[in-house]
């Protein structure tokens, strides 16, 4: 009898483990027959009351000033459209356990069938999310003129995917009295006429021999994005890149001559000891160094941290990337993307993006956020020379979005192990390993 | 997905439904002490906990298992394809290509190899010294104890901060007092390992000290005096006293700690990232489903690792078995 019973829990068990193994080759979901969430079929939920509910999920908390932006922009447009019945509803996600968490939560809405109308992504996603057809085509939508109205758009292999929500770009920071002291003068060096790879190794040279560390290049933060976003204009600078146009291939591209010499110049520059892997967090503020490689989010902290250090603007300036070939500068921030989810009909969804990405809207995030507003036609009156006209007039002039391709997270993750080991490691070696591995990455991901 | 695990879910209650009524029903014919309402009241007690623990490990695991045989890539999870062995071939092909997944697996290992003796040893040899009365034992259980309730991201930084490179780490101006030149510990593939070993036995061993002083307490202080009295010297009453009072609570503590050991993630993901000198198994996996989105091949690897640490456990508790 126990024989008999054990044998009864055994093939029971069994049996659970079966159908679980069956479940996930069954495809799974419940959303995958475009059916999803509450059987609404193609066209939008509508509440109690008529209104068509057009849902956007934000990767921010609702209660930080950016949160807080989305929800007034939102709230303005419900007032906006009470007569055409469509209701906006904000949904914010806080990237809790970083970029990767908020994609985490995105798949299981999309899993569940109750993914958002309107989503926020990281710009470097686009490729994989347009190819995975997370996102709705609205290349079609977006009339051309309103497209050239903005300083990047989301594009994958020609068609439109997302608008963004409002820009970045970085620069080398520099301690006015430290150049004073070491008798530097930059001020030649400007957006609209950046200074050369040469240039800039020669006024490394003159901080090192003033007795300062020249540069922080963060050539230390290869944990996260920093290094990638901060770093990777200096390769398009030397006329290298990292993949084809289409984004598959990355032989020839990430290993070619033009992107090891990009690299070699970085190498170069901690080989000299200009900069190095050791360089503290805060020595730039706490003026043990000369530059520091940032992007815009410094400014407030310059204007009100470190007074005694940086006690007005005359204290501090900011200097453009450096060129080669060409100039190049970083770019890339959030952006909006309608979803494929199960709503076919995408009318109130494209109501609810343009207005979230008109002038108004634009304003108002970035006057929250201290970023650059996403639209050339968002004008702000920068003082000349201030390191905001520098930041916008750099990516009107040489901004490049870095590599569109559906493996971006293995690229980010090669050029990290590349900066890395470039301390002690051969830049051709590196970049033939980075590519094998970026290319494995791509040939995986390409076709699903 | 849902309705199936709702489907699995009720299957298994079925399952342990079942298991509580034979119990029931063949509880009288072996003449045990029989009574129907403690009874019902021990499994109505013991259902939360089963459904939990199916809910949170069981179904996970079963899915995972499912999982390691398809193509599931977390950006179409609709779309997934029976791919039968192919993520396991891959594994082989990457492990003979000497690619990360070979890394990770050796530095897995030599983490294992050196966390485990060290972190046990040191938790023993701590035990042992608590374990005397004397002034302030109390104050030290404490401080020993600390950092099992600080987060591992905590410690992470904390280790960061005294392993930084350049004059400005707390280690290296230390050692720089002495003239030894700044060091940098983590980019280093010869020292990084190594910290990271060190910081992890720091941070786990006052749990297993308290572990092992649960088990010093529950051996008898006259055993002591007869080894005293028979002229036993301190080593001779530790190895035959004491070593054979902690046996079991050994063989727990090596397990867990084992375990433990393989499942490394935290520390190489703050203290230097997704580097071929310090990627473990779980790190590798962790970026194979959540960064490459292969959720199939990182099912693949999570399979081989539960089978690689299930088969060790076995081994280890054959090897320790009471005789």
């Amino acid at each position: 009898m126990k024989r008999l019973f054990a044998s009864i829990t055994l093939i029971m068990l069994v049996f659970t483990m079966l159908l679980g193994m069956v479940s996930c080759f069954g495809g799974g979901g419940n959303g995958g027959d475009g059916g999803g969430n509450g059987g609404d079929g193609g066209s939008s939920s509508t509440d109690s009351e008529g209104n068509t509910i057009v849902k956007i999920m934000f990767h921010v908390d609702k209660s930080s000033t950016e949160g807080q932006a989305y929800q007034k922009r939102i709230n303005a447009f419900n007032t906006a459209y009470k007569d055409q019945k469509i209701k906006a509803q904000a949904i914010f996600k806080a990237r809790s356990a970083g970029a990767s968490g908020y994609e985490t939560e995105l798949m299981n809405n999309q899993l569940e069938g109750t993914l958002a109308d309107i989503i926020t992504f990281d710009a470097p996603n686009t490729a994989a999310y347009a190819n995975s057809e997370l996102l709705y085509d609205i290349t079609d939508l977006i009339s051309e003129e309103e497209q050239n109205k903005f300083f990047s758009l989301n594009m994958y292999e020609g068609k439109l995917y997302g608008l963004p929500i409002q820009e970045s770009s970085a620069g080398f920071f520099y301690n006015k009295k430290i150049f004073r002291d070491a008798g530097i003068d930059v001020s030649a060096y400007t957006a609209e006429n950046p200074w050369t790879f040469e240039e800039f190794k020669a006024v490394c040279a003159r901080l090192k021999s003033h007795g300062v560390t020249a540069v922080d290049m963060r050539i230390d933060a290869t944990k996260d994005e920093t290094a990638p976003y901060l770093l990777y204009p200096f390769i398009y600078a030397a006329g290298g890149s990292f993949v084809s146009a289409d984004g598959l291939t990355a032989g020839g591209y990430y290993n070619s001559a033009a992107t090891a010499k990009g690299f070699q110049f970085i190498k170069d520059l901690i080989s000299a000891e200009y900069t190095s892997y050791a360089i503290g967090a805060t020595d730039f503020f706490t003026g043990k160094v000369g530059m520091y490689l940032s992007s815009g989010w410094t400014i407030p902290d310059l204007d009100n941290k470190y007074r005694e250090n940086f006690a007005s603007r005359d204290d501090w300036g900011l200097l453009p990337y450096p060129k080669d070939v060409v100039a190049a500068s970083a770019t890339g921030s959030w952006s909006y993307a309608i979803t494929n989810n199960h709503h076919t009909d995408k009318t109130a969804a494209l109501e609810l993006l343009k207005w979230m990405t008109s002038p108004e809207s634009s304003e108002a995030i970035t006057n929250a956020t201290g970023m650059i507003p996403a639209r050339k036609d968002v004008v702000k009156n920068y003082e000349a020379g201030s390191p905001e006209y520098t930041l916008l007039k750099q990516l009107e002039i040489s901004g490049k979005e870095r590599p569109v391709t559906v493996a971006y997270p293995t690229f980010s993750t090669t050029f990290n192990q590349v900066i890395f080991g470039l301390g002690k490691g051969n830049v051709s070696d590196l970049l033939n390993s980075a590519k094998n591995t970026l290319q494995d990455a791509i040939d995986e991901v390409k076709d699903r | 997905m849902i309705d199936t695990s709702i489907l699995i879910l009720g299957l298994f209650l079925l399952a342990f439904g079942g298991f509580a009524v034979y119990d029931l029903a063949t509880a009288k014919r072996r003449r045990e002490v029989y009574r129907v309402k403690s009874t019902v009241t021990a499994y109505l007690m013991l259902l939360p906990a089963v459904l939990l623990a199916f809910l949170f490990v069981l179904l996970p695991i079963l899915y995972s298992l499912g999982y390691a045989f398809t193509d599931y890539y977390l950006l179409k999870p609709n779309d997934i394809s029976f791919v039968k062995l192919e993520n396991f071939v891959e594994i082989i092909e990457e492990i003979s290509e000497k690619g990360m997944l070979y890394n990770a697996i050796k530095n897995t290992l030599t983490f294992v190899i050196g966390v485990v003796p060290l972190q046990i040893g040191l938790a023993l040899l701590l035990a042992l010294f608590v374990n005397r009365p004397c002034f302030g034992s109390k104050i030290f259980k404490v401080c020993f104890f600390a950092p099992v309730v600080i987060s591992l991201s905590v410690t992470s930084f904390l280790w960061l901060q005294i392993l930084a490179p350049g004059e400005g780490g707390l280690l290296n101006s230390l050692l720089g007092m002495f003239g030894i030149p700044p060091h940098d510990w983590l980019r280093d593939p010869e020292t990084a390992m190594p910290c990271i070993i060190v910081l992890s036995a720091w941070q786990g061993c006052g749990y297993q000290m308290l572990i092992f002083l649960s088990g010093l307490s529950n051996i008898r202080k006259d055993l002591y005096e007869a080894a005293s009295l028979d002229g036993a010297s301190r080593w001779h009453q530790f190895w035959n006293v004491t070593w054979v009072g902690l046996r079991s609570t050994f063989v727990y503590i090596l397990i867990t700690v084992f375990i433990g050991a393989c499942r490394i993630l935290t520390q190489p993901m703050l203290m230097t990232g997704y580097m071929s000198h310090t990627v473990t198994l779980s790190y590798y996996m962790y970026n194979s489903g959540y960064t490459k989105r292969l959720v199939g091949e990182s099912s693949a690897v999570a399979l081989l690792m539960t089978i690689f640490i299930g088969g060790i456990t076995l081994i280890q508790r054959r090897l320790f078995r009471e005789k």
